[in-house]
């Protein structure tokens, strides 16, 4: 063991953001010269320069003790997490500074989370990957309760802790059984093990498998383990919404990703049905539910677990092809959900209001917004010129091409209903005319338009030429199945 | 035949001139309403121009497509190392162009009909707060739609599809503090997007088993069995349910007549002329896939023939003008469609030339009389014939074409797809002369009740911007009757272009041009039967003499007769309830009473279920969480508890060996 590469260089871009969380609270709390304002500035520029550092590692494939692989996989994510925390952290400075206290510990926990979700997709070996999901979850449990004063908040929080738990519990087990049938955690030994005793039929490994789903079907929120999600979503402050919904799930697949290819694809057939199954039975129950929510963070919640559906087709008919798809997919999401998120979030901070109805009149008084918003739905909802289409179809595709029909034709059908709940809500936006006296312009901030349009620019990107992100993508994911 | 051949360039521009007059009026010339319009006009004018020199090269070419290149827009899968050595992306997307005699004819069609309707719109615009919005959101229309004829890729077809209906969504919503107006938007769209399940599957379906999404590739592996019959089938239908619902065809058609709530100009352009005619298209562009599947064309062929009488029998009992123009358009179109299963390839597309035409002065005809009155309740109208002579002449010609009088454009047409139907299948012919007699009545039932007899008064304009027209009606401006002039000429001798002898069919020849050959092999040509000419005009007069007989003269009272047919009169009236049904039973009660109250029953129920039971326990245990509502927690903890233990069990079951 001793020819492990223990080249300690490779965490820089981690040590940038270790050293940007002791930065933010050291500046919070005795430099007073710092105004509170500028804290969200200086995590997000602190967020995007080392997304910049990372770009260095592009194409130096490593590793540290075979534990954490950096590759373009990872650089892929430490960009798109980085890129997230940054978003995430310039949308919620207004947040922050008027209803929630201690924003240097806010912006640090962001940070700290990014790291986490760095850690999972980078992870090649089950503890690492665990103490990374723990390092994430345990900064989200503490940033959904936030609001400390706040009883919707503390509720949120609590319940999440719990079922986190709970689901950790299950991903422990089921790792347990693993190591104890195939003697190793690191994903390649489990792979080489698995692949030499296919004759005899493991119950433990298969308990471990079941067990294993269980524990990240509940970190991303898949249908029958989604319960926490509109709970969380509803409670936490709305920027943590925006986080939980794109940076938590996207941690959760990129997990998924390098686990599933990585050590359990030579046991794809016992394991593929049941992914099928949690795949096809969240698509429809997160996008029917949705239908009937009123609440503008719970509908999104269910939107999010529909969108869930789809990414797990991706893994339920894991290949190359399926892994680029879903990634670019959850990338397409990411733009059009935080391009949704920043309009929420402004009309938040404006009107105080986040009922679907509250939207009313939108159009007239934040026509940027209202356009935004549109868009993103129209992308959310898989029409064409948008991202949605794009990644839903190339998704589609590459599940039909592994012969999963049904899968694609559930998610073409739940696509459509989809369109349903997404029009009723352009319609309070659109159609329903703001109160009485309730119809000035309102002052969205510079910042929050132009990030909006920033976004929306990026759905439409997606949508009209998405080639060289895909490619990146494909670059990427070709490291899962060497 | 005049001109050199067209550049490709020229042909992309045709696509972009309207793409770019979207962005002018959104971004530059907003502020200023008329520049607006004048841009799209010239973008689109110019559009018109360019078709009429495709058109004339693909003449020049008999119909068979014109030789331009195909651009990758999208590769996918060319990075992973074993596929490359296989030598094949596992998707690859491309966009080219398919120019031939079947999409060069739409061209003009389209662009023409889109440019009279924008010159036109000038005038029933007028003064509308929204006027640089209308004109932005017509040219994403016409884009969409002249990319859909465009197109040789079944999926960039699918892409401009959808943006087709986006497009139309916008324009229904037009005036969307109207609530009906919003409403039927949003119906149509998710109406049509029903249909869309069927096109996008069998998208995915065909690149998995022929890896292209090329339709000329496609038509020739069809033609040539080199795709299985199931396959086939499923393709072709999935299509067809496309076009089932973009063409309002039962049971996808309740859309169409509630999309009359946009601006009459739109239901001209987008539900009479282009939009609705793109299914008619679509399974015309895959006709040769649609022959080798005998199933497919049968059923094509039914849903044609029972959506025509269907629409036609809701058409005689409808008093809003543009309702019955609405229901006389489904019926048409369910005419193309019988053709189209009835092997009548050339029959269809000729129908669909005429009907773009004189269906298009209908409309924009009863925008017209609307323009004048207020109104488009024709038990508000009559006499309007003394007030708006060319109006009223313009839509006799209209009407006489659609009802198929000789020897105006619809005689024509539809006399070649009677003789399809008389060819291929008696009882689709006997519904097919059903029709005829309904559209005679139920097209100059609309004129006498509109034009004839006494004027009732009309009502306020649909659109507050306009001053409200006191006294008597009066003529529109020349902006909206020259469009009206310009379309009566098409509408009376566009059928000259396809006359049932051998030299003179024209449309004809460039059509079986865009075929493979083996496919225009297996067309079945139908020949002139003077006797079906006959018995169809006999029928058509008829129709319009129990009009006049019932509405002018008097003769028979209209009251007793719907007292006579009482039951018969209110199920059609209340549109055999199709509204009710799919509103109140199937959205309503089906989607969300019962579905998303399933889904919200798993939600919460089983949860609290499991409150009850298994977390019985917990809350005994538990009270210092008490305070965590209702104890919820453990209720998700157990439902996904309850999940892994499924899961565990189902592996038991299904992986025992």
């Amino acid at each position: 063991m001793n020819d492990l590469n223990l080249d300690y260089t490779l965490f820089i871009p981690e040590y940038f953001l270790a050293g940007l969380v002791v930065l933010l609270v050291v500046l919070d709390l005795y430099v007073t010269q710092v105004k509170k304002s500028w804290l969200s500035y200086i995590a997000a520029a602190g967020l995007a320069a080392t997304a910049g550092v990372s770009l260095c590692w592009i194409d130096k494939q490593s590793n540290f003790a075979r534990i954490v692989a950096i590759d373009n996989y990872t650089t892929y994510f430490r960009v798109f997490f980085m890129a997230t925390g940054a978003i995430v952290c310039l949308a919620s400075g207004k947040l922050v500074e008027d209803k929630l206290r201690h924003p240097g510990e806010f912006f640090a926990l962001v940070i700290l989370s990014t790291i986490g979700a760095i850690g999972m997709a980078a992870s090649r070996e089950l503890m690492t990957a665990y103490l990374s999901l723990e390092l994430l979850s345990f900064s989200l449990y503490i940033l959904v309760s936030f609001e400390k004063f706040d009883l919707r908040s503390n509720e949120a929080g609590i319940k999440y802790l719990l079922l986190g738990a709970f689901a950790s519990a299950f991903f422990l087990y089921g790792m347990s059984l693993i190591y104890g049938v195939t003697g190793s955690t690191y994903y390649s030994d489990i792979s080489a093990n698995l692949s030499q005793g296919t004759d005899k039929f493991e119950w433990a490994l298969l308990m471990g498998l079941v067990l294993m789903i269980t524990g990240l079907g509940f970190k991303v929120a898949a249908v029958p383990f989604h319960m926490w999600t509109p709970d969380a979503y509803e409670g936490a402050p709305v920027a943590i919404t925006a986080y939980l919904s794109t940076t938590s799930k996207a941690a959760g697949f990129a997990l998924l990703l390098r686990l599933f290819s990585g050590a359990f694809q030579v046991v794809h057939d016992d394991w593929s049905w049941m992914i099928a199954g949690i795949a096809a039975a969240t698509m429809i129950l997160g996008n029917l539910v949705a239908l009937q929510q009123h609440n503008i963070k719970r509908l999104m919640a269910y939107s999010s677990i529909g969108q869930v559906g789809y990414m797990l087709m991706g893994i339920a008919g894991l290949s190359h092809n399926t892994a680029s798809a879903l990634v670019l997919h959850m990338t397409g999401y990411m733009v059009s959900n935080m391009a949704i998120f920043i309009v929420i979030i402004a009309w938040y901070n404006m009107t105080g209001k986040e009922e679907i109805g509250d939207f009313r009149g939108m159009r007239e008084r934040a026509p940027l917004l209202a356009g935004v918003l549109a868009g993103a739905l129209f992308s959310l909802a898989g029409l064409p010129l948008f991202a949605g289409f794009v990644t839903k179809f190339i998704l589609f595709q590459a599940v039909t091409d592994q012969g999963y029909y049904w899968l694609a034709a559930i998610g073409v059908v739940t696509s459509v209903i989809s369109l349903y709940y997404y029009l009723q809500v352009m319609k309070q936006a659109f159609v329903i005319k703001p109160d009485e006296g309730d119809e000035a312009l309102l002052p969205v901030p510079l910042l929050m338009n132009g990030m909006a349009a920033a976004l929306m620019l990026g759905v439409f990107y997606v949508g009209l030429y998405p080639q060289q992100l895909f490619d990146a993508i494909d670059n990427a994911t070709g490291f899962l199945f060497v | 035949m005049f001109l050199p051949t067209v550049p490709e360039g020229v042909v992309w521009a045709i696509l972009l001139l309207p793409v770019a007059s979207l962005l002018i009026v959104s971004f530059v010339t907003k502020p200023y309403p008329k520049l607006s319009g004048y841009v799209t006009i010239a973008a689109i004018g110019t559009a018109f121009l360019f078709a009429l020199w495709t058109l004339d090269s693909v003449i020049d070419s008999d119909g068979h497509a014109l030789a331009f290149g195909t651009y990758q827009w999208l590769e996918v899968g060319t990075t992973n190392p074993i596929l490359r050595q296989l030598g094949g992306p596992s998707l690859s997307i491309d966009v080219g162009l398919r120019i031939d005699g079947l999409s060069s004819i739409m061209l003009v069609v389209v662009t023409s009909v889109s440019l009279l309707v924008q010159v036109y719109s000038q005038g029933y615009m007028e003064g509308d707060t929204g006027y640089s919005r209308y004109f932005a959101w017509m040219s994403l229309f016409t884009a969409a739609m002249i990319g859909l004829l465009v197109m040789n890729s079944i999926l960039m077809v699918y892409v401009f599809w959808e943006l087709v209906g986006l497009g139309s969504y916008l324009l229904i919503g037009f005036w969307f503090q109207k609530k009906s107006a919003g409403d039927a938007a949003k119906k149509a769209f998710l109406t049509t997007r029903l249909g869309d399940i069927g096109f996008l599957l069998a998208v995915l379906l065909i690149w998995t088993k022929t890896n292209t999404f090329n339709i000329p590739l496609i038509q020739e592996m069809a033609q040539h069995g080199q795709i299985t019959d199931t396959v086939i089938t499923l393709f072709a239908l999935g299509i067809f349910a496309g076009a089932v619902g973009k063409s309002a065809q039962f049971p996808l058609h309740a859309w169409l007549p509630d999309a009359m709530e946009g601006p009459t100009p739109v239901s001209a352009l987008i539900h009479a002329a282009t939009m609705v005619a793109a299914g008619v298209y679509l399974v015309a562009r895959m006709y040769p896939v649609f022959q080798v599947s005998d199933e497919a064309l049968k059923t094509v062929a039914y849903v044609g023939a029972f959506t025509a009488i269907f629409a036609a029998s809701i058409g005689l009992v409808v008093t809003d003008i543009k309702r019955v123009l609405a229901y006389s358009t489904i019926s048409q179109l369910g005419y193309m469609m019988l053709a189209l299963g009835t092997g009548g390839y050339v029959a269809a597309i000729f129908h669909l030339f005429t009907h773009a035409f004189f269906k298009a002065l209908l409309f924009l005809g009863s925008g017209s009389v609307n323009h004048a009155t207020g109104t488009f309740d024709m038990r508000k109208m009559g006499g309007l014939r003394k007030y708006m002579p060319i109006t009223y002449a313009t839509f006799v010609v209209g009407s006489l074409s659609l009802a198929g009088v000789v020897p105006f454009a619809g005689f024509w047409s539809k006399d070649e797809i009677l003789d399809e139907a008389w060819a291929d299948d008696k009882l689709l012919f006997a519904v097919a002369m059903a029709v005829v007699f309904m559209t005679a009545f139920y097209s100059f039932r609309a004129i006498f009740l509109t034009f004839h007899g006494e004027y009732k008064g009309g009502e306020p304009p649909e659109h507050g911007s306009h001053d409200a027209h006191a006294g008597a009606p009066h003529e529109s401006p020349w902006v909206m009757v020259l469009p009206l002039l310009i379309l009566a000429v098409p509408a009376t001798l566009a059928g000259f272009v396809n006359l049932p002898s051998h030299s003179t069919r024209a449309l004809a020849h460039l059509l079986e041009g865009a075929l493979p050959a083996s496919s225009v092999e297996a067309l079945h040509h139908a020949h002139f039967v003077t006797g079906v000419a006959i018995a169809s005009s006999l029928l058509a007069f008829a129709g319009i003499g129990l009009a006049y007989a019932i509405y002018e003269a008097k003769a028979i009272s209209a009251a007793s007769l719907q007292k006579m047919w009482g039951p018969v009169h209110t199920l059609v009236a209340r549109k055999y309830y199709m509204d009710d049904l799919y509103e109140g039973l199937i959205v309503r009660e089906g989607l969300y009473n019962f579905a998303t109250r399933i889904g919200q029953w798993i939600d919460t129920n089983i949860i609290d279920g499991a409150v009850n039971g298994a977390g019985a326990l917990a809350k005994r245990a538990g009270d210092t969480l008490r305070w965590v509502q209702s104890g919820s927690v453990q209720a998700y903890g157990t439902v996904g508890f309850a999940g892994l233990i499924a899961a565990s069990f189902l592996m038991l079951v299904l992986l025992e060996r």
